[in-house]
């Protein structure tokens, strides 16, 4: 896996003058494919199901997936979604429901079709609900559009009735199949797999001339309209790309709780966290929501052990330290250290 | 036909506390172009304020408004100062809005930890005093906050048109960097205008802790009902602003007569969106503020 940094124009043009950029990328590839095997062999010496990392590494993983997806369309095109919970909860809630009224008639526990379609349904609603407000609307009104389709998907769902079982939502252990084994083994496995192509997906979309067409729009949309470039389908196409990885993310997610309800799959923990994470490892680049993942779920996770009860305050304040002090994120700040002492540490 | 102009008087009430919040909201995006999303965790903050110092010392919220305005004034410039002077320059504005996140968190969560989960309300000697007009009965309390959104629109409204800082805070909401170029500081604007803000989120907060129980999580729904009354009545326009938050009250009343109390929020959110889809400069705002930011 390269390495893309997040460069703007300027930079880019300057990196190629001057640098190589070929050697960084080599050293950041090898260094993403070491840390992806030691990942991938991580269950052969380690027991993640009993182990308190396999709980955590999954967990992070599961959110990297949804902060790659809000990294492509926030980060790269510059369209802040506030919607990726509504997406996450859709992608659990596909899985649940297809599985719980036995609407497939596949293996349902890990079932790749299930999977695929939890990432399908919050790709179309993206789509839907893109093609109004990203047509009419720039800016922060996207952002208030996203974050109202949110609140009505939210809503939709705990007043589900009987369709999506209200406040209790779907309890899928009865459900599980004969001989199939509640192995977290399996569930760090999957979300491990599915970070890494969503990453993939991203790097690969953002380096083409795809990339390059979203990056147009995140710089001056009108100039890159003006340059043939198609931006309702580029943002659209962004838009629902993420929509979808937040949707796989949460049906994986979801085979983890076995129980799936608004308050555990549309809570408004997935939509800042994986932003958070994304600005804190800095946006637009493609390893950025993986550090800021690791960070971010390191904290809340001794936090919480530490600090029982408290850990939502902390999680306040690190947000504001994290913005007040590093808002270009940790991956700008590894290329900006020489500039760094000009920027001035005035906190009044 | 009694029960539609109850309704209806419901839903202005109701409204009125969109109205403030709005009425906030709108200063500081106007200005600094943040979604503030902490303006409801204010609002609960100073409503705890309010009951705190209603059930400690026996102030009846009313009085406490000479208190809890300049505190609310001084701890927007607080906030600004500490917090949002340098995101609210920047060009990325996912800081200022992460910025405003994290406040929600930490405040909520203290609030939570100090007051506990148990929704909180006042209970004044007269609380129960009813007005009735035919077959319309309002209770005094929920006429006095309709009556705080019209006095706070107004003092709002001659400090944005008489003064001169009123005039530049105008004028950076129409084009911040033309009016830096124009001489005037723009960072002051920008403090004195969330300096106001959240000394509107005192007053409705005040107003809250009068008429409805409210509890930590209460924030975040409030801020968003003040975003909705804001798109509704469009940016730019402290009486829109206003009317904005009425017409959802009274869109949120109707819903829940008409459809059902669970279907309230389908219906502002609804309402919410298809104003963003077709109508994006709002009822009452100007065209021109919607563009490119």
């Amino acid at each position: 896996m390269g390495s893309d940094l997040g460069i703007d124009g300027a930079d880019m043009k300057l990196l190629s003058e001057t640098d190589r950029p070929d050697k960084r990328k080599l050293v950041w590839a090898g260094f993403s494919a070491l840390a992806v095997l030691f990942f991938a062999t991580l269950p052969f010496y380690y027991d993640v199901h009993n182990g308190q990392f396999g709980v955590f590494f999954f967990n992070v993983f599961v959110y990297v997936i949804v902060a790659q997806g809000w990294n492509l369309v926030s980060g790269y095109t510059g369209q802040i979604s506030l919607g990726q919970n509504a997406f996450f909860g859709i992608g659990a809630y596909t899985m649940a429901l297809l599985w719980f009224n036995d609407v497939t008639k596949t293996g349902y526990y890990f079932d790749p079709v299930l999977m695929i379609l939890a990432g399908v349904a919050p790709f179309i609603l993206a789509v839907l609900v893109g093609v109004p407000l990203l047509s009419r609307l720039r800016g922060d009104y996207f952002a208030f559009g996203t974050l109202g389709m949110g609140m009505i998907v939210t809503v939709l769902f705990i007043n589900g009735g009987m369709f999506t079982g209200g406040a209790e939502g779907r309890m899928l252990v009865p459900k599980m199949p004969e001989g199939a084994v509640f192995n977290l083994r399996t569930h760090y496995w999957v979300a491990l797999l599915v970070a890494v192509l969503a990453t993939l997906v991203v790097y690969a979309l953002t380096t083409s001339r795809i990339g390059l067409a979203l990056r147009a729009i995140k710089e001056d949309e009108v100039s890159a309209a003006s340059h043939g470039v198609n931006v309702l389908k580029y943002k659209v196409m962004a838009f629902a790309v993420g929509a979808a990885m937040a949707g796989v993310a949460g049906s994986i997610y979801g085979y983890y709780l076995l129980q799936v309800t608004p308050s555990n799959v549309l809570t408004s923990n997935w939509l800042f966290l994986p932003i958070l994470m994304v600005v804190l490892g800095g946006t637009g680049t493609i390893l950025g929501p993986w550090l800021g993942a690791f960070l971010i779920y390191l904290i809340s996770w001794y936090g919480d052990s530490y600090f029982a009860g408290y850990h939502p305050i902390i999680s306040g304040v690190v947000i504001i330290l994290v913005m007040l002090f590093l808002p270009s994120g940790l991956m700008g700040l590894g290329q900006k250290l020489p500039g760094l002492g000009r920027r001035g540490r005035g906190s009044g | 036909m009694g029960s539609l102009a109850q309704i209806l008087v419901n839903g202005i009430l109701l409204g009125s506390m969109y109205g403030i919040a709005a009425i906030g909201l709108s200063l500081i995006f106007g200005t600094m172009r943040i979604i503030f999303l902490a303006q409801g965790t204010m609002i609960v903050l100073f409503a705890y304020l309010t009951y705190w110092s209603f059930e400690k010392a026996g102030i009846d919220p009313y009085l406490s408004l000479f208190t809890v305005i300049p505190l609310a004034f001084v701890v927007g410039l607080g906030l600004f100062y500490l917090l949002f002077r340098k995101a609210a320059a920047l060009e990325d504005k996912n800081v200022s809005l992460l910025l405003a996140v994290g406040l929600m968190y930490l405040v909520d969560n203290l609030i939570l930890k100090i007051w506990g989960a148990t929704p909180r309300g006042i209970n004044l000697s007269y609380s129960g005093a009813v007005l009735v007009i035919g077959e319309i009965r309002i209770s005094w309390l929920r006429f006095a906050l309709l009556g705080l959104a019209l006095a706070s629109a107004l003092v709002v409204y001659l400090f944005l048109k008489k003064t001169r800082v009123g005039t530049a805070v105008r004028a950076a909401s129409e084009d911040m960097e033309a009016t830096t170029l124009q001489g005037i500081n723009s960072v002051w604007v920008c403090a004195i205008s969330f300096a106001i803000g959240i000394a509107l989120a005192g007053v409705a907060g005040v107003g809250m802790a009068t008429v409805y129980s409210f509890d930590y999580q209460f924030g975040f729904i409030f801020a968003i009902k003040a975003l909705v009354a804001l798109a509704l009545g469009g940016i730019g326009n402290v009486f829109g602003a206003l009317a904005g938050g009425l017409l959802l009250g009274i869109i949120e009343n109707l819903a829940a007569y008409y459809i059902g109390i669970a279907w309230i929020e389908v219906a502002s959110y609804g309402v919410f969106m298809l104003v963003l889809i077709f109508l994006p400069q709002g009822l009452f705002g100007r065209r021109g503020l919607v563009k490119k930011v």
